[in-house]
């Protein structure tokens, strides 16, 4: 009996929990952001099909990228193939791509669609409630995180300086992963685009 | 949210209701500097670069007026939806104690063809507007405000002295923004 009251009790404080996310109203920016440097705490998300994963599983032997995407943002879509070919060439050197996509406004069914349009073949995960963009304090898409192999921080910011993919000059993400998957420092920690704002839930 | 909109929509309603008037005004009162270019049906929109950002940044300290500088895009749908309260705002103030500038960060092929005629949908070719072409997006940012992410919309007011007193990422809230002008105007 005690057993099963305190499981009760468990129960009860989980979906209270689930039922109030500490999400911001969408007027006052994420208070909290991660720092460079500082380790990502595990989360589970589910895909556009509905199946769960944790980053812990997600993430990639040597290193990690998360990307927070979009299907209606034109800066977000005009980077679908840069990000693609990102997953394809760093997947077998031990670097994984995943996206998430936190826009109140795009269903886990309109991600799944998007994506096989696309021919995006990197899990994408639905960030329900935008608890993991307020996490990372995530703003915009397309916007990158990398994580090197202990789950630290050590990038965030644009895939590169085009956004047409026209006059490509520097290519931060792709430095970052080379420095990480050498052994080096990133030398460029942070750097911002202009972007999609994440549409947060009210 | 709803309690937010609750305090907009009345004030959108005073907005809409004071342009209609000063509208109605403007035709008895000499023409405002620019009026005329208001009703051409394809505003012009000048590319900058960061110099050019540099330099529009600072021109409201050069002319000892405050500014206001909007950040936006055709293809920022929140952007588009804020226009007409930028547009009504606009008319509540003198053109000539106070600056609007647009800086559109479409991409440089939109500049003769979806900037312009968005601008001339929503009766805003008055507007000086420009297109940034940044060689470097965070070069662009860190001009504006380091602390921004680079979201769109984004509206800032510089005062007289050029320093920001009002930025806000997302929609502006009419009574904040203008609560801010009011200030920067004493």
């Amino acid at each position: 009996m005690k057993k099963l009251s305190t499981l009760a009790l468990i129960i009860l404080a989980a979906s209270l929990a689930l039922a109030t996310p500490p999400a911001p109203t969408p007027d006052e920016k994420a208070s909290t952001t991660a720092a460079i440097g500082s380790v990502v705490a595990d989360f589970t998300l589910p895909d556009a099909g509905g199946r769960e994963h944790s980053l812990s599983l997600l993430k990639g032997p040597k290193g990690t990228v998360i990307i927070f995407v979009a299907t209606k943002c034109p800066v977000s879509n005009a980077y679908n193939e840069r990000m693609q070919k990102l997953a394809q060439d760093y997947r077998a050197k031990g670097i994984n791509v995943v996206g998430i996509n936190s826009n109140s406004t795009e269903p886990a069914a309109e991600i799944k669609a998007h994506a096989a349009e696309k021919g995006l073949t990197f899990t994408i995960l639905k960030d329900e409630g935008n608890r993991i963009a307020d996490r990372l304090g995530a703003q915009v898409t397309p916007e990158a995180y990398l994580l090197d192999a202990s789950g630290k921080l050590v990038y965030r910011g644009r895939i590169d300086n085009s956004r047409n993919g026209d006059s490509i000059t520097s290519t931060e993400l792709r430095d970052a992963v080379e420095a990480v998957l050498a052994g080096k420092a990133v030398e460029k920690a942070e750097v911002r685009a202009f972007g999609c704002s994440i549409k947060r839930v009210s | 949210m709803r309690k937010s909109l609750l305090l907009v929509l009345p004030l959108a309603a005073a907005l809409a209701a004071s342009a209609a008037g000063g509208q109605k005004d403007g035709a008895a009162k000499p023409p405002a500097p620019k009026a005329s270019s208001a009703e051409s049906a394809a505003p012009a929109v000048k590319e900058i670069k960061e110099a050019g950002l540099k330099e529009l940044l600072g021109s409201g300290k050069a002319a000892g007026r405050p500014l206001l500088v909007n950040f936006w895009a055709t293809w920022c749908v929140p952007c588009r939806e804020e226009f007409p309260d930028l547009v009504k705002l606009r008319e509540l103030y003198d053109a000539a104690k106070l600056d609007f500038a647009l800086v559109s960060l479409d991409d440089p092929s939109d500049i003769s063809g979806p900037v312009p005629a968005f601008l001339g949908e929503q009766r805003a070719g008055h507007f000086p507007s420009y297109l940034l072409n940044a060689d470097d997006p965070d070069a662009a940012i860190n001009l504006i405000d380091p602390t921004w992410h680079g979201e769109l919309p984004a509206t800032f007011v510089l005062d007289r002295e050029g320093k920001i007193v009002y930025s806000r990422k997302g929609r502006i809230k009419v009574p904040e923004l203008r609560e801010a002008l009011d200030a920067a105007l004493k």
